[in-house]
């Protein structure tokens, strides 16, 4: 892996007693679209608050390209966009006067980009109304604006969805993708919809109770690799188990006219090929493939809060 | 990095595109001109335009004073309550900065509408009594031997170090609460509640008087060389509220710099 645009080392913070977040260590490399997954309370936004600077760390770094956003804020923080929590804006002002605002503290945001950025989002229509006329859905768009005006190297966005509609959400996630791929840049977003995450990003990382609990891969070897439940119909279920048992395989599930096995792709083949073979005819094979919900739940165990 | 001066623009911006602002500029011109009309209808034409100006300056400093207070202590608190705060500091520039930025747009404020006093009573004064005005009238508020504009430019230099002063306890109290109401009822309480016994206090014979600050907000007593208590010298109420005013300073950015922004 190349250089990561942003490492975070060991980042604990303490409020009090509680510890919130519990030597969190992750590095995120440029061009990757990033999940932050975790039931309500887990400190995802504690996370990202802390990567923004707007929260101190107990313990830990967190570098960003390079920069310490604790002792050279300024620099680490000029490649970010982010949306933490609401993307609240000014509500007497116009849609189009907060960007400017936000426009004036980077140098070099001309207001062509302004207008592009506008367009990009959808907001042409209202954006000399007054934000406090805004939907829900609308000020979210203005906080992507708002995050994305300085072409930034790392985006992030916290549950960047919420108040969305259905286009929106599509819209969203096809353009952090085109960003991600295109131009090379990190997205990291967070989320507690699984579903979300999983048409959305490259890898996921799952948090619960301020601890990592695992990264994996979407969409890669590694969801093709895990093992599924395999309904196989077959004319003769007790036949068909004998002959498995008979390879060496344990756990398999007698139905009416089908069995059950946990197996992945190529195990699946040849448990076919076995059957076959065994003179057992084989009327259909269905994979109940687990979907990173189901994973979800399984290592979170619900969505227990706290 | 970046040009500190566009930060301002943002803060005036913040400042002057909400309709509170022109409502309170409107109010003290608007206040100008019927002090003088009801002057003017009940009092005849032959006072001096000098006498009404600084009685005018007098009463409606205070004014500039509570708006810039109320501008001050929604400052940085409003930021908080509406949640701006975060976007607005996620940005290349340091905490430091973007809180001058704040205190720079509201100390212009104070001095716009100290100058549009100054300058409102003095033409609005003038066309009401100063054209073609009796040469025998003579301002008797304004001790003989001063030029009256030299009188009421002092008047507002002594008066406009006090408004510093007070807006920065606005400011800090916005930031350390947070909360634009606690700081305006705090503040205000402290200007007119304590301004209201302080010639009390002042009478009390203990050292520690001598160095409270609301003995050395009212510097125009060295005008006219009567000062509240015996012994005390411009210089050393200059020096008492320089002390409070590095105080107030260094707590403000102290805290702002320090606090978690988890709101
Ligand atoms: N300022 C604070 N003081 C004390 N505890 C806090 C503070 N902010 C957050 N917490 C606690 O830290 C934990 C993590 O909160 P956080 O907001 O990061 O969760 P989250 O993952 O973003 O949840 P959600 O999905 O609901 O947005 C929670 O248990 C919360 O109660
Ligand atoms: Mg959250």
């Amino acid at each position: 892996m190349e250089k990561p645009i942003v490492r975070l080392q060991n980042v604990t913070k303490r409020i009090g007693r509680r510890t919130i977040i519990d030597k969190l260590t992750l590095d995120l490399p440029l061009g990757e679209v990033f999940g932050f997954l975790g039931p309500n309370g887990a400190g995802k936004t504690t996370t990202i608050r802390m990567m923004v600077g707007l929260m101190s760390l107990t313990e830990g770094e967190i570098f960003i390209n390079g920069h310490s956003i604790t002792k050279d804020y300024e620099k680490a923080i000029r490649h970010v966009g982010a949306i933490v929590e609401n993307p609240e804006m000014y509500k007497y002002l116009s849609g189009y006067d907060n960007l400017i605002h936000y426009a004036r503290m980077i140098p070099g945001i001309t207001e062509h980009r302004v207008h592009e950025v506008v367009k990009l989002v959808g907001l042409e229509g209202r954006i000399r109304d007054k934000v406090k006329t805004y939907s829900l859905g609308m000020r979210q768009r203005l906080g992507v604006a708002q995050a994305i005006l300085h072409k930034p190297q790392l985006l992030i966005l916290d549950e960047p969805t919420n108040g969305l509609d259905p286009a929106g959400i599509r819209e969203l996630r096809d353009y952090l993708r085109k960003l991600s791929k295109d131009e090379g840049i990190a997205v990291f977003v967070s989320s507690h919809l699984l579903s979300e995450m999983e048409l959305m990003c490259d890898r996921v990382a799952i948090i619960q109770n301020g601890r990592l609990i695992d990264v994996r891969t979407i969409g890669g070897s590694e969801t093709a690799a895990v093992a599924a439940r395999v309904f196989i119909e077959v004319d003769r279920p007790q036949g068909a188990i004998e002959a498995l048992l008979a390879t060496g395989r344990s756990s398999i599930f007698e139905g009416e006219q089908a069995i059950a096995v946990e197996a992945d792709r190529d195990e699946t083949a040849a448990i076919n090929a076995v059957l076959v073979a065994a003179g057992i005819k084989v009327y259909g094979i269905r994979a109940h493939v687990k979907s990173l919900e189901d994973q979800f739940l399984e290592v979170t165990g619900g969505e227990r809060i706290g | 990095m970046g040009d500190f001066l566009q930060l301002v623009k943002n803060e005036n911006m913040k400042i002057y595109r909400r309709p509170r602002t022109w409502v309170m500029t409107g109010i003290l011109i608007g206040l100008v001109l019927a002090i003088s009309i009801m002057w003017l209808t009940f009092g005849g034409r032959d006072a001096s335009m000098w006498d009404v100006a600084f009685i005018e300056a007098s009463v409606l400093f205070l004014l500039v004073t509570i708006f810039t207070v109320v501008i001050a202590a929604g400052g940085v608190a409003e930021e908080f309550t509406s949640g701006t705060i975060k976007l607005l500091l996620i940005r290349p520039w340091s905490r430091s900065k973007i809180l001058l930025s704040k205190y720079v747009a509201i100390m212009m404020f104070a001095i716009l509408l100290a100058v549009l006093l100054f300058a409102s009573t003095i033409f609005v004064n003038w066309v009401a009594f100063g054209i073609n005005a009796d040469p025998e009238v003579v301002p008797n508020t304004i001790p003989n031997g001063d030029s009256p504009v030299s009188y009421l430019m002092q008047y507002y230099a002594l008066t406009l170090v006090s408004l510093v002063v007070t807006v920065t306890l606005a400011f800090m109290l916005s930031t350390v609460f947070r909360s634009g109401g606690l700081a305006i009822g705090m503040s205000l309480f402290l200007l007119l509640g304590v301004n209201s016994f302080i010639l009390l206090i002042a009478m009390l014979d203990y050292k520690w008087i001598d160095y409270l600050l609301f003995i050395h907000l009212n510097l125009t007593q060295y005008l006219d060389g009567n000062p509240m208590r015996e012994g005390m010298t411009l210089g050393f109420s200059l020096g008492v509220l320089g002390v409070y005013y590095i105080l107030f300073i260094a707590l403000t950015w102290y805290i702002f710099n320090k606090r978690d922004v988890a709101s």
